[in-house]
């Protein structure tokens, strides 16, 4: 099936077999690997992407679902330049350890603050649910939300949800910002 | 920054005191928070997959293996059946059994757990390796399985290895001190069996390997998250039959490790196997359930513990009977019992020891050493028994540990079995966790919110938590030791350009390593961290690495930092003696300030650091014939604390820290949910290098016990089959189910490591088992229930409020 998805503000149009997991497709496809894998059934939130500025795990929906939709991955939060304020943070309060969790967590980070702009720690805490980490104990990751959630922005965060910054995507046939060079079927590397 | 400096005396290790002890940012995290890290799955390069098949039986006899349909499967390059792994390699070799068995790091014949490798698929995508997998038959003749550790020693229990005529791979029994005559003597003696559970501190990221084959060498590279190259140089090599130097590792970023990651090797020879058999590099990344399957776990323990006690509370000799659930890996087992007799007498004087050990194996999971091995075990029984202790004597479980700790003016202690504790004060760091918690306070809540029907409990736990193994323990019950001590390497250099770059022999799993070597370094000579170059990447054709080398145990604060500051010394005496030329002065003249080496009290007088690696490089004609040319300068280190292991006295680790963690639980008696309302940790880490690291690594160590104390356990049936084999049932602590932690300040520096430090990756997921345990049993004092087993969770805990009385 071909899909077409607007992808950090860039579109990817990709013929991807029915199959496919939209997690496989952005690391896959778009060659994004900054999204991880870190189980098989939807409870560690390694895969957190926005879709359509709401956090989801991108190993539970199909790349065919997401067609016609605008996906933000971890890449697509430092745009022009200066980290996220969440980015940031998570470098101040030392909420990284082995790194693995992290974007997923920074997803799901930007997806409470937009919805949330001051939340409490409580409600941090809540919010992490569907995110595992093995390393941290939470604490300094927490402590880095809280934190993002006083920073001013540069851009795009925290206050609402990254979006790509062209708008959405139009299913015109001649998006100018398709992307080039990946016409093979799907699950390649 | 950067500020001159004392004068350099010839011991002295730092210059500056501008970067050690401070709160450093990582220097890894940038590129990890743009999702620019660089785990062996994202590397982009073209692979084939791989996918195993693996048994559906817990124990069965392969009787045949049809792998036509496979071979003729879309995309498959090539299949291999455990039959041909074993025709190409070496058996894997035990470290600490006795018994004399055969196993290969595939299934040959037979199959011992559920989960274990059949035969591995090679094909053009993971979805077709997959779908070729699928089409993999293989008949079984089930074996009657052997799951638990009860049944594996009963009468005429069928046998995991048959040729060694018992499921008892090790047996052993040591004694130090006079234990019967301290037993005869004692005024009470407390008795009980605890049982450990089985579970994985599961590091995010599953085991993940890339092996390419170049056929005009015959030389592999491998890419994998393993956390131990040295000895998985020697394990590979010895099983590939291959020399050392035909294998390069390459270990990229890694997500987590904790012990788990011990245990790649196996599948690192595999996976180069089918390289060689596909013709074209191959990738396998572990899915997560194959990872709860079939790699690998801590084994639980059943332990028979006694404790002889005078009537004033004072201990006087422990007795301990530990059988261990190994299951089905040789080369690891053994390793877990011996290990706990790092801290068989915990914080306590106990002059006399005894300890009888078993290990079986079962047709369970494979087992590795998870963050603590053994000693979270060994702390949990020893703490249960102090608390059991102060109740039968009425004693408040402060006091009782206040009159049997190891006295400050002791230090340093050597226990019965030759255990050198060498600095603390254990009084101390109980007397500060207690006034950080508010003890009496949260008692007297206890007993108030009594009378509203909430049950809350107050629990202490004091525990070591020894760092640096020194590894001839493995070797103790054999009478062989082979591995001893603990060595790293270091090459600490400058570069053309005066920029000074560090390579080490160690692994990063999140540890942050990489910042703290440039703080050391910067505080060595008289520069900013940013100015120092360390790749958090290991490569064994760049690295100095040792056998030992590796991130675990601890060991990184310890002898790896010593390595970096042996060479680090070299280095700068080297770098000292070209100033000394070029400036025409004496070396004990001058002093290092912001990248350059000045005569001392006349700054002008200065040579950068860049000129100096111009004299040593490019214009290294002009030096004096004395002075060797180039500026890279490796080291190795050891804690020459090792003792070499004689059963009379032997030490199996090097450093000891130590934490008193007190805890507050609160347990609903309607649902048996355990909330923990408050969690002090006092932890004497020696010296902080970098306190946001330190801070991360005692909190994320002890959320690892708080799963193994409250959710964790891989629970199987009784034909062996794994009932919690994903997420939605192996439950890890989320956000919201751990607290905010208390940290309290201990600083008792180590006199025996090169900085002053301590260990701090495992204490919390030794010390907060029985921390939570003792708080959840005072919780439940009303209802008479007794802790004697791991995970309290809400169904054991409400058949005990029900009448069981033990969880």
């Amino acid at each position: 099936m071909r899909i077409r998805v607007r992808l950090n503000g860039r579109t990817v149009e990709h013929d991807v077999e029915p199959r496919l997991l939209l997690v496989h497709f952005i690391r896959q496809v778009a060659r994004l690997t900054g999204t991880h894998v870190g189980c098989d059934t939807g409870n560690c939130g390694a895969c957190t992407v926005l879709v359509e500025g709401k956090a989801v795990k991108s190993c539970l929906m199909l790349a065919v679902q997401a067609d016609g939709k605008d996906i933000v991955t971890i890449e697509g939060l430092a745009n022009g330049g200066g980290l996220h304020p969440v980015q940031r943070a998570f470098i101040e309060k030392f909420g990284v350890q082995c790194g693995y969790c992290t974007p997923g967590m920074i997803m799901s980070a930007c997806a409470l603050l937009a919805s949330i702009p001051s939340p409490s720690e409580f409600e941090v805490r809540e919010a992490l649910e569907g995110n595992l980490c093995m390393c941290t104990g939470y604490e300094q990751i927490v402590d880095a939300i809280l934190h993002a959630s006083t920073l001013d922005r540069g851009h795009g965060g925290p206050r609402r949800a990254p979006q790509a910054p062209h708008g959405r995507l139009g299913h015109g046939p001649g998006d100018p910002g398709r992307a080039s060079g990946t016409t093979e079927a799907g699950h390649g590397r | 920054m950067g500020d001159s400096t004392r004068p350099l005396e010839s011991d002295g290790v730092f210059v500056t005191s501008q970067w050690v002890g401070a709160a450093v940012p990582r220097r890894e995290d940038a590129r990890t928070v743009q999702g620019q890290a660089r785990y062996v799955d994202d590397i982009d390069m073209d692979t084939a997959h791989v996918a195993f098949v693996r048994s559906p039986h817990a124990h069965a006899r392969i009787t045949a293996i049809d792998t036509r349909d496979a071979e003729a499967s879309p995309g498959v390059l090539a299949v291999m059946t455990g039959r041909d792994v074993a025709a190409a390699t070496n058996p894997v070799a035990p470290r600490g059994i006795t018994a004399s068995v055969t196993q290969y790091v595939m299934a040959v014949d037979k199959v011992r757990y559920a989960g274990e490798p059949v035969v591995a698929v090679v094909a053009g995508t993971q979805y077709l390796a997959e779908d070729a997998a699928a089409r993999v038959h293989v008949d079984y003749e089930p074996l009657p399985p052997v799951v638990e550790i009860e049944e594996a020693l009963a009468e005429g229990a069928p046998l995991v290895f048959e040729e060694a005529g018992t499921n008892v791979l090790l047996h052993d029994a040591f004694e130090h001190g006079d234990v019967a005559g301290a037993f005869r003597g004692a005024d009470l003696v407390v008795k009980e069996t605890f049982r450990m559970p089985r579970f994985s501190s599961t590091p995010l990221e599953p085991w993940a390997i890339i092996a390419q084959w170049d056929p005009g060498t015959g030389a592999f590279v491998v890419w994998s998250n393993d956390q131990q190259p040295g000895r998985t140089a020697i394990n590979v090599s010895r099983t590939l039959r291959v020399p050392i130097d035909k294998v390069r590792y390459i270990i990229p970023d890694s997500g987590g490790g904790f012990g788990i990651k011990l245990a790649v090797w196996p599948y690192i020879v595999i996976l180069c196997l089918l390289a060689r058999r596909a013709g074209k590099a191959v990738r396998w990344i572990q899915t997560r359930s194959e990872h709860l399957l079939a790699g690998t776990h801590t084994p639980e323990a059943l332990i028979e513990a006694e404790l002889a006690l005078a009537r004033d509370g004072r201990f006087l000799a422990i007795r301990v009977n530990s059988k261990e659930n190994d299951g089905s890996f040789v080369h690891t087992a053994g390793i877990y019992p011996l290990i706990k007799f790092a801290v068989i007498v915990g914080c306590y004087g106990i002059r006399a020891t005894a300890f009888e050990f078993s290990t079986v194996v079962t047709n369970k999971a494979p087992t590795v050493q998870n963050r603590g091995v053994g000693k979270p075990g060994m702390t949990f029984v020893l703490e249960r028994l102090v608390d059991l202790a102060a109740r039968a004597l009425d004693l408040d479980p402060a006091e009782i540990r206040r009159r049997n700790f190891v006295r400050p003016e002791q230090m340093p202690y050597t226990t019965p079995t030759g255990e050198v504790y060498e600095s603390g004060d254990y009084p101390e760091c109980l007397r500060r966790a207690l006034e950080l918690a508010g003890y009496d306070e949260w008692c007297r809540k206890r007993d108030a919110l009594r009378e509203e029907g909430r049950y809350l409990g107050v629990g202490i736990a004091a525990g070591i938590e020894p760092g640096t193994s020194n590894l001839g323990y493995y070797y103790i019950s054999r009478g062989r030791p082979d591995f001893l001590g603990s060595v790293e390497g270091a090459m600490v250099g400058a570069d053309f350009d005066g920029g000074i770059t560090v390579v080490t022999g160690s692994v990063d799993a999140g540890q942050g390593h990489a910042t703290t070597v440039a703080q050391v370094v910067a505080d060595m000579l008289a520069i900013r961290p940013e100015q120092v170059s360390m790749s958090t990447h290991f490569d064994s054709a760049t690295s100095p690495f040792a056998p030992h080398s590796g991130t675990y145990a601890n060991r990184f604060n310890d002898v790896e930092l010593g390595a970096v500051v042996a060479a680090t010394r070299k280095l700068r005496a080297k770098m000292l003696r070209i100033a000394a030329f070029v400036l025409g002065v004496h070396e004990r003249s001058l002093a290092l300030r912001a990248g350059t080496i000045h005569v001392e009290g006349d700054p002008t007088k200065a040579v950068s650091f860049q000129e100096i690696a111009a004299y040593a490089y490019k214009k290294a004609l002009l030096l004096p014939e004395e002075i060797e040319p180039g500026l890279r300068e490796i080291a190795y280190y050891q804690n020459r604390a090792a003792k070499v292991p004689r059963r009379e006295e032997f030490n199996i680790q090097l450093t000891h820290a130590n934490a008193v963690h007190v805890v507050v639980a609160e347990v609903d008696v309607a649902t048996g949910f355990v909330t923990l309302p408050k969690y002090v940790i006092v932890h004497d880490w020696g010296r902080q290098l970098n306190p946001g690291i330190v801070k991360g690594m005692v909190i994320g160590s002890t959320v690892h016990g708080i799963g193994a104390a409250l959710y964790e356990e891989f629970l199987y049936s009784p034909d062996g089959q794994l009932l919690t084999g994903t997420f939605m049932d192996y439950l890890k602590p989320v956000a919201l189910t751990v607290p905010r932690f208390d940290l309290g300040e201990m600083e008792s520096p180590c006199p025996t490591s090169p900085l002053g430090t301590k260990a701090v990756g495992e204490g919390g997921a030794i010390t907060s088992l029985p921390a939570i345990a003792n708080a959840v049993e005072d919780a439940l004092r009303p209802f008479g229930v007794t802790v004697t087993s791991l995970p309290i969770t809400p169904e054991k805990t409400l058949r005990a409020i029900r009448g069981a009385r033990v969880i």
